[in-house]
């Protein structure tokens, strides 16, 4: 059992509710400071409303989230400035160029010395040379380094990643795990994935989900990854989403 | 109070910064209508259309038609239908490009992305009208004198301008979010316009007709479309936050 205040992200009995349907119903789990949590599920489990959820994007039906002590309703514009979504969409303007969308959202975040992070942080996605280009031209996995460029401007203390590796080629997957690896110490993540060796490899917790609940909560620590990933199966192959 | 004046330094960045934001987006609309000419482009040439179509139908009037009595009201007619078109881009790219949730991310006061795009969507509308007005008089005023003041036509569509951009926007973002976008935009517009629609037709046709009291007519339409930008305005100021959350 965590202290509150070395809690990141929580939630107690968050449900949300689109019409009849519960897709996120009384969910429960604590992941620390600094922790890495891979939610795993079968399609139409709740990970993405869960994600949604806790990035302010979309209000529970009832029960709490909490994000560094700030609740996702009550404080929702505070907590953004702390929060980063790395999407397997990009969230980027593809008739903007790669500088001027990361200059955008510095604007949007208050982030100072724009022009500094800005060259900092192409450079380390190694997008430095297509920074004048426009965002349309990208390839998938550039498009990727971007998005992690962009989440990462304003310094977030958590970053969410809504299957990051999707359609990503292997080099591009080595691009990402290795700018992971760089900002892990730093951050707590909270990982959306289907694929269950990289969300295991990484996580320090994980999270199975299932028709909108917690079917397994656990630290890795108590996780072995065959019963683990025997029970993700039965999960799934049950159809219980 | 001991706490008032940090609660006025904590307001003064976060000013600041809502400030920084709403720049942020109106130049990154302006930069992006500019590079792509997507709503220009599709307002201008449904402006042209709607005028060609109007040529045609007055030429079977003859002569002897004074095309001042309604020439308000086909003016409005044109800017209300190709502003509706615009204004349904203007969301709608974000949507579709995913970025609505990027911006929606940010720790950004959602009356200032409201109040961005209302201001992006109003300088769009401008300069749609500042082609439009000369082309129109050119094609079926040039051979009748005004009867009014010139100045009114400009100050008449400027004031109603605002309130299609401000109530637009709105209505675009309710809109942007439900199946039948441009359907739903469309019936929800024009009847919520319809005062503002009254009022401006009123004092634009008052600086084209002329006649008797007429500057006290413009003046008291003008009042009624300015109480309308006003109210809209707020209202819309007060309800973007759940509008764009839904």
């Amino acid at each position: 059992m965590t202290d509150a205040t070395d809690t990141a992200v929580s939630a107690e009995g968050l449900t949300r509710v689109f019409g009849v349907r519960k897709a996120l119903d009384c969910v429960d789990f604590a992941l620390p400071v600094g922790g890495f949590l891979s939610i795993f599920g079968p399609n139409g489990a709740g990970k993405t409303t869960l994600l949604r959820a806790l990035t302010t994007l979309q209000a529970p039906s009832s029960g709490t989230a909490r994000v560094l002590g700030l609740d996702v309703v009550r404080d929702a514009v505070e907590l953004r400035s702390h929060i980063g979504l790395i999407s397997h969409n990009p969230l980027l303007y593809p008739d903007l160029s790669a500088e001027e969308n990361l200059v955008f959202f510095s604007d949007m975040y208050g982030v100072e010395d724009v022009s500094g992070r800005v060259r900092d942080l192409l450079d380390a996605v190694e997008l430095s040379h297509r920074r004048f280009d426009l965002v349309r031209t990208f390839s998938r996995g550039m498009l990727q380094r971007l998005s992690i460029a962009r989440a990462l401007l304003h310094r977030p203390e958590v970053l969410f990643l809504d299957e990051p590796y999707s359609g990503l080629d292997p080099h591009a997957m080595d691009i990402l795990d290795s700018l992971i690896a760089q900002i892990r110490h730093e951050h707590t993540f909270v990982m959306v994935s289907h694929d269950l060796a990289k969300g295991l490899e990484l996580c320090t917790h994980a999270l199975i989900l299932a028709k909108g609940k917690v079917a397994r909560y656990d630290e890795k620590a108590y996780i072995d990854d065959t019963t683990f990933a025997a029970e993700y199966r039965s999960v799934v192959g049950l159809g219980v989403a | 109070m001991p706490s008032a004046p940090a609660t006025a330094a904590k307001a003064r960045p976060a000013r600041k910064l809502s400030w920084r934001q709403f720049r942020a987006i109106l130049r990154k609309d302006i930069v992006m209508e500019l590079r792509t000419f997507e709503m220009l482009t599709s307002m201008g040439l449904y402006t042209l259309l709607t005028l060609a179509i109007y040529a045609i139908a007055l030429s079977a009037s003859g002569n002897g038609f004074d095309v001042r009595l309604i020439a308000a009201g086909l003016l409005w007619l044109a800017f209300i239908f190709t502003s509706m078109l615009g204004l349904n881009r203007s969301l709608v790219h974000e949507k579709d490009q995913g970025c609505l949730e990027a911006l929606l991310l940010s720790p950004v006061d959602r009356p200032v992305i409201f109040f961005a795009k209302a201001v992006g969507n109003l300088i769009f509308l401008l300069i749609v009208q500042v082609f439009t007005v000369p082309l129109f008089f050119l094609m079926f005023l040039s051979s009748h004198a005004i009867g009014g003041q010139f100045w009114m036509i400009p100050l008449s569509l400027l004031v109603g301008a605002v309130g299609v951009a401000g109530v637009g926007t709105l209505l675009a973002t309710i809109s942007v979010n439900t199946r039948g976008r441009d359907f739903i935009l469309a019936v929800l517009f024009v009847p919520l316009m319809y005062p503002l629609l009254l009022a401006a037709v009123g004092a634009t046709s008052a600086g084209v007709l002329g006649g008797q009291s007429y500057v006290a007519d413009f003046w008291r339409d003008m009042a009624l479309a300015g109480g309308y930008d006003v109210i809209m305005l707020l209202a819309a100021y007060g309800l973007y936050e759940f509008v764009i959350g839904a």
